[in-house]
């Protein structure tokens, strides 16, 4: 084995990597390369399967199939601890710090380095000496007894650097780490990790921004539908080839309903100036009577916040809302049911259903106290409903009476659909409505969709599967970092003007000049 | 458990034939009645997922109030009973407001509000009571704990308490079980976002459950008082403990979303048969000399027994929570891959294009 050159064995190969979880397969032969002293960049839509991949390099999972070597020697991860030991650092995108304890503490955790187990002595004054070396590093200055959670959201992302410097990490997976960094601070993670490729340390960098990628990758490696598609060096690549292969599937049109001319302009919901919080700017726009308006976006441009502020589980803070002419602002979920706008929740388990409980009584739930008489629970009503609804949605289940826990995920959305069905919706909320749903199934909710609009229901629907988003939706708003960006009219959408507005490209079509995003939406075409 | 709850009570007749002797019986289910009284009531929170650590006070309080409002002894200001056990109760569903807002309003948890009414309300009985001892002398009211329907002899065959814990077990199954309010409490412990996300005002389900738990054990108060006879700060002192072990025992879980009224009864019969087992139990032996001797269980024992059966009851029930689940999730997933990764490194110079 020595006689192979240290310089072209690489640090880190994956091969043929395949996850399988119930019903999905996350990635199917994935492989990867990385150099030491290379920043790779990981590059593919939501869901192509890059956290799984890394998770699998970071031990959090392990591959159903296929092979880790590390410096040409196979390795198997037995878990986190296992995949540290090999020198693989994996940050988090949402950052794993204990924002209680001061910076020495975090940096140490779990690796505290002391004799005697659980009950050996810390020694503060080393500790404390060493994590101020390590976070001089990576350009830190501050004392490292102060809490974690009194630094800023850049300055623990140095941390977390620091964390995996001390246990003399290889390889430092960065999952999206200047999503939540402002400009100045994202500048210094740069220059860190200039630094650690100096030093010799493979970087595998996870981001949707294409400009970071440009900047910062030597290579960039891109996943679709839990697939490799390519590599590209940083020469050879562009802002459209990445995109073009990110998404460069064709358009599988079968399971689409044929969409119909929808020529209603009527206004059903007018959004103005909505000022949702933590958005940066106010958003406007407006969803005609039985359209099906899509948003797309990365996973956090800030689509489900808008869609909480319009059915009221967060409201917004100003501005104002018009439904069917009417003015419309909700402050409880309550408000918004009333006025006959639902959400089908993008977390359908955390926010869509009570699991433990039957198909019947979630269908009935949001709407059980009108056919209830002096309280009392009128259960043939509420089962005629559920009926109704299994029949409808054609919900494969072995009877009404089954704990929607047990059903398969298309068949809960379907039960979803058929809570706010049973009413009388005159703006649906969809976020995500097939995450997590087999091909068939989607089919079928795409019909249900369809039919719905047909019946002049307005369906705000949130979807980070470009197929769907251009398949379905009559326009579609795009989303980015929190901003509505554009608004594309049907004859525009294609997934390369989506991609281009969705990733921040200022050129993009149909983007909305920056300050004036309340104007031109409704008129746009 | 009903059947645990069967098996016992055959066992300490068998041991002991008092056990189904006309006073054990009715001193035995009087005791089920007042604790299953409040248990109910504290299950209503529970099955949203909350928790009331107050009602042992609360129960105390009640108790203490009528004694120095009603009571024509020493201490006592000799009104009226009715304005005694009116005023009791409505400082009990004051309380369940007064916790109920501090919990939903301020997004308190239940434990600390609840562990602070506990004592706080103690210190408030103490004070009323000057650290003493009201009597209720012969007042009318002892009859409620005596008294009740069919007389066998001096003792009723049905006592108020028990009585009492029927309307309240009935009307805590018909709102639990068959109203809309019922519905909503098992939703809220099933999944309070996505009960919020249906439009359910959780936070004003919420705030009744705590009244509900604080009025109940107002009204367990008032049977414990006519009981008592005796008020001091004493009174309902880790009634609570019990009335959550009976809950749990009774298939509550504290997560939220779980319980029915009929398991409570259960679970509240379990708990006071065991503490009267304690003292029934026995066994008849001849000791190697000949001599006829009785074994009785060391009442010291008493808070072993009843937290090991606690303990027991709560493993037992995780374990078929568990069982469950696994086999739920063998059905759901699809068969493994039969070839998984190599768990160990292969052998050295495997094929590896370098």
């Amino acid at each position: 084995m020595s006689e192979v050159p240290q310089s072209e064995t690489p640090l880190l190969r994956m091969r043929g990597i395949t996850k399988r979880f119930p019903g999905v397969v996350a990635l199917q032969g994935v492989s990867l390369s990385l150099k030491a002293g290379e920043v790779l960049a990981l590059m593919g839509e939501n869901g192509a399967g890059k956290s799984t991949l890394m998770k699998i390099l970071g031990g959090v999972q392990p591959p159903d199939e296929g092979e880790i070597e590390i410096d040409g020697k196979a390795v198997a991860f037995d878990g986190v601890k296992d995949s540290k030991g090999n020198g693989i650092a994996l940050i988090h995108q949402e950052l794993m710090l204990a924002p209680n304890l001061d910076i020495t503490s975090n940096i140490f955790l779990g690796n505290e380095g002391v004799k005697g187990g659980l009950l050996g002595p810390l020694n503060r004054p080393k500790m404390n000496a060493r994590a101020t070396e390590l976070i001089a590093r990576v350009g830190l200055r501050l004392p490292v007894t102060i809490p974690v959670s009194r630094l800023t959201a850049g300055q623990m992302q140095m941390v977390e650097i620091a964390k995996a410097l001390l246990t003399k990490a290889r390889i430092i997976i960065m999952d999206e780490p200047t999503s939540s960094l402002a400009g100045a601070e994202s500048e210094q993670l740069f220059k860190i990790i200039r630094q650690l490729k100096a030093d010799g340390i493979g970087i595998v960098y996870i981001s949707h921004r294409m400009q970071e990628v440009m900047d910062l990758a030597d290579r960039i490696t891109i996943l679709r539908d839990g697939r490799y598609v390519g590599d590209l060096n940083r020469a050879d690549a562009t802002h459209d080839k990445v995109v073009a292969m990110m998404v460069g599937r064709e358009l599988s049109n079968q399971y689409f309903p044929e969409k119909r001319e929808r020529t209603s302009t009527e206004p059903m919901l007018e959004v103005k100036d909505l000022i949702v919080p933590g958005a940066p700017d106010r958003a406007s726009f407006t969803a005609r009577k039985g359209e099906i308006l899509g948003f797309a976006g990365l996973i956090g441009a800030g689509r489900t916040e808008l869609m909480e502020a319009i059915f009221g589980v967060t409201p917004a803070l100003a501005g104002s809302m018009k439904l069917d002419g009417r003015d419309y602002m909700p402050h409880e979920p309550r408000q918004a049911i009333d006025a006959g706008v639902y959400l089908a929740p993008e977390d359908r388990k955390r926010h869509g259903l009570v699991l433990p409980m039957s198909v019947a009584q979630n269908t009935s739930l949001p709407n059980v106290g009108s056919y209830a008489a002096f309280g009392w629970l009128d259960r043939k009503t509420e089962q005629e409903v559920a009926e109704n609804g299994v029949k409808r949605l054609r919900t494969k289940t072995p009877s009404i009476k089954q704990a929607v826990v047990n059903l398969s995920g298309g068949n809960q959305q379907k039960v979803v659909l058929a809570k706010w069905l049973a009413m009388a919706p005159k703006v649906l909320i969809l976020d995500e409505p097939t995450r997590g749903i087999d091909v068939g199934a989607k089919a079928e909710i795409y019909r249900h969709m369809a039919d719905l609009a047909d019946q002049g229901i307005t369906i705000l629907m949130v979807s980070s599967d470009m197929e769907e988003t251009i398949g379905m939706s009559d326009r579609v708003v795009v989303m980015h970092e929190r901003r509505l960006k554009g608004v594309l009219e049907r004859h525009e959408l294609s997934q390369v003007a989506i991609a281009d507005l969705m990733t921040g490209n200022p050129e993009a079509r149909g983007s909305l000049a920056p300050k004036a995003a309340g104007e031109s939406n409704v008129a746009a075409s | 458990m009903l059947i645990a709850l069967v098996l016992m009570c055959l066992a300490l007749w068998t041991s002991n034939s008092d056990f189904l002797g006309a006073s054990n019986v009715v001193n035995t289910t009087r005791q089920v009645s007042m604790l299953g009284i409040f248990a109910i009531g504290i299950a209503f929170v529970i099955i949203t997922g909350g928790i009331d650590l107050s009602i042992g006070s609360v129960v105390g309080l009640t108790g203490v109030i009528i004694a120095r409002v009603s009571s024509t002894q020493t201490g006592g200001l000799g009104y009226p009973l009715w304005i005694g056990v009116t005023v009791a109760l409505a400082a009990a569903v004051v309380v369940g407001v007064l916790q109920g807002l501090l919990i939903t309003r301020l997004k308190l948890q239940p434990f600390i509000v609840t562990l602070g009414g506990m004592l706080l309300l103690r210190g408030v009985s103490q004070t009323i009571v000057d650290g003493g001892v009201i009597s209720m002398g012969d007042s009318s009211l002892l009859n409620l704990a005596s008294g009740g329907l069919l007389h066998i002899g001096r003792d009723p065959l049905i006592g108020w308490p028990l009585v009492i814990f029927g309307i309240v077990a009935a009307l805590g199954a018909y709102v639990l079980h068959y109203t809309v309010l019922g519905r909503y409490i098992y939703a809220i412990g099933g999944n309070r976002d996505a009960a919020r996300y249906s439009g359910i005002n959780v936070d004003r389900v919420e705030l009744l459950t705590y009244v509900i738990s604080a009025g109940t054990a107002g009204i367990a108060g008032i049977c414990y008082a006519a009981y008592i006879g005796q008020m001091s700060q004493q009174v309902g002192v880790a009634y609570e403990l019990y009335a959550i072990a009976a809950a749990v025992l009774g298939g509550c879980s504290l997560r939220g979303g779980e319980g029915t009224i009929f398991g409570i009864l259960i679970g509240a019969s379990i708990m006071r048969v065991i503490d009267n087992g304690i003292n029934m139990f026995q066994v008849q032996y001849t000791d190697p000399e000949g001599i006829r001797k009785i074994w009785r269980l060391n009442p010291n024992w008493n808070w072993i027994i009843v937290g090991a059966v606690i303990l027991v009851a709560v493993i037992l029930d995780q374990v078929v929570h568990m069982v469950q689940a696994a086999r739920r999730l063998k059905e759901a997933g699809q068969p493994k891959p039969v070839a998984g990764p190599p768990s160990g490194a292969p052998p050295e110079g495997a094929k590896s294009p370098v």
